[in-house]
């Protein structure tokens, strides 16, 4: 069975990227896995790095 | 250097208000010099950044530029000696997040972070729709004409703040007239003269009256909730703890104003701008009715568009290079974001509003650390007000011409007649 997707919170501003939905503005196809995503990648409402992100429940 | 006419309108309050001279003067500028030193009459030099890019460069480098060490906002020579003489040396009348660098921003900022994150502003969705629900059914009981901006865009988030912080609806016409005091300190229909101001140290104490008259109200506040807390953003600041001790007194009271003003103001410019743009653009309007799923576009759209924050300031904390100029510790930089957001290199015929815009990574909120912490709440009750009435709006047209507020720090429309038919 395949992993449930998660969601990641930007510590600095709160953007939240879901895996399900991705971010196709920013060329992040829906079901794209986090881990799938470049290390250098930084949000894209505050800059802050991909490292300085939690994954969050809701 | 910036050539003097062009160097008076950056920093002229009716340019802003006139809309077409400050874009001008933007868009020449991005062409010509976009990163220059202008020096109006009565101001230090300081840099203008007018490029999208080199916005997000400064905002993203915040220990290399910081806030707090000279004014953040542009002030005079004059004014900022008596700002400094009023307050025992400092360039700020009040200290918020917006005045502060790490390590006492992120300190300051965590303390009420929770409150404005997504996940907690979900619990107060219903509640933002009931309100939003109630200015709708108001705006439909006028008939056929009203101020959308008097009769429902200031006041709309004038009260989800209010629930927010805490505090009680009876207050909401003197916030309102203290906000506008403040944003609008040049305009003489909004400020506590009824002159047509400049910036000047005359402005100063003006400024400097409304902010004691917050204060005032903030400490009987604090009293209040140190006593009694409750679940509200007021007791979060009055009891709050900041590296293991109360906030200081000028640092709770800038954290009120800055929550009580700032929180409601720019997304009135917003909610105001965004319906004058739908009103000017009936296609888009049809676009927005035949698929309401546009909404969250036109909100991000309409935030480009009006870019209620017109500048902050920067101050270098050392030589830096930036877009090919040496900038030296200590110079003083105006970010431009209304020029950022209008920047043909990033994006595709900017002086165009379309709600179908993507991406659209505007700078309206900033960038980097200080990024707006209520960006989630602005959209959010954008997202709900259009929501709520867009399926009862069957049209809106222009019943006169709108006006802007005659100010150059935030700022938006503060008159839009329209003709309305709604369900």
């Amino acid at each position: 069975m395949a992993e449930a997707f998660k969601t990641w919170q930007c510590r600095t501003c709160g953007y939240i990227y879901d895996e399900e939905a991705g971010d196709p503005p920013e060329g992040l196809a829906p079901g794209t896995r986090w881990s799938d995503i470049p290390a250098d990648w930084i949000c894209p409402l505050c800059g802050t790095p991909k490292s300085d992100f939690d994954m969050v429940e809701f | 250097m910036i050539a003097q006419d062009i160097a008076q309108t950056i920093v002229d309050p009716r340019a802003y208000a006139d809309g077409k001279r400050i874009d001008d003067a933007f868009a020449y500028l991005r062409r010509e010099a976009p990163l220059a030193q202008a020096q109006p009459e009565g101001f230090d030099p300081f840099w203008v950044v007018t490029r999208h890019a080199d916005i997000l460069e400064v905002e993203r480098q915040n220990e290399l530029f910081h806030n707090g060490d000279r004014a953040t906002t542009l002030v005079t020579i004059e004014a900022d000696r008596k700002v400094r003489e009023m307050m025992g040396g400092s360039p700020h009348l009040v200290r918020s997040l917006v005045q502060m660098d790490n390590p006492d921003h992120m300190a300051y900022r965590r303390l009420t972070q929770g409150w404005f994150m997504p996940q907690n502003l979900r619990k107060l969705e219903d509640r933002i729709r009931e309100i939003a629900r109630g200015f709708v059914d108001r705006m439909a009981a006028q008939g056929d004409r009203c101020d959308f901006a008097r009769d429902v865009a200031f006041l709309y988030p004038l009260h989800v703040i209010m629930e927010v912080i805490g505090l009680p609806e009876a207050d909401e016409p003197r916030m309102l007239k203290l906000t506008q005091e403040l944003f609008g300190s040049a305009d003489p229909d909004l400020n506590r003269t009824g002159e047509e101001m400049t910036i000047s140290a005359n402005g100063v104490d003006t400024i400097q009256a409304v902010v004691m008259d917050f204060m005032t109200y903030f400490n009987a506040i604090t009293e209040d909730r140190r006593k009694s807390p409750r679940d509200d953003l007021a007791s979060v600041i009055a009891n709050g703890q900041v590296n293991g001790a109360p906030l200081g007194h000028l640092e709770a009271m800038s954290y009120y104003i800055i929550a009580a003003t700032a929180g409601h103001d720019t997304t009135s410019s917003t909610t105001a701008g965004g319906l004058w743009a739908l009103a000017e653009n009936p296609d888009q309007f049809r676009k927005l009715k035949a698929d309401p799923s546009l909404i969250p576009g036109l909100v991000e759209e309409s935030i480009r568009w009006v870019t209620p924050v017109k500048h902050f300031m920067r101050s270098a904390t050392a030589d830096a290079e930036l877009a090919g100029q040496k900038i030296a510790k200590g110079d003083w930089m105006m970010l431009c974001y209304p020029s950022g957001n209008r920047d043909e290199a990033q994006f595709a015929d900017p002086f165009r509003f379309d709600i179908t815009r993507s991406p659209n990574k505007h700078v309206a909120f900033g960038y980097g650390a200080h990024v707006c912490l209520g960006q989630h709440l602005g959209r959010m009750e954008m997202r709900i007000l259009w929501e709520e009435l867009l399926p009862r709006l069957e049209s809106v047209e222009l019943d006169g011409a709108p006006r802007n507020m005659v100010a150059n720090f935030v700022c938006g429309p503060k008159s839009v007649p329209i003709r309305f038919k709604m369900t």
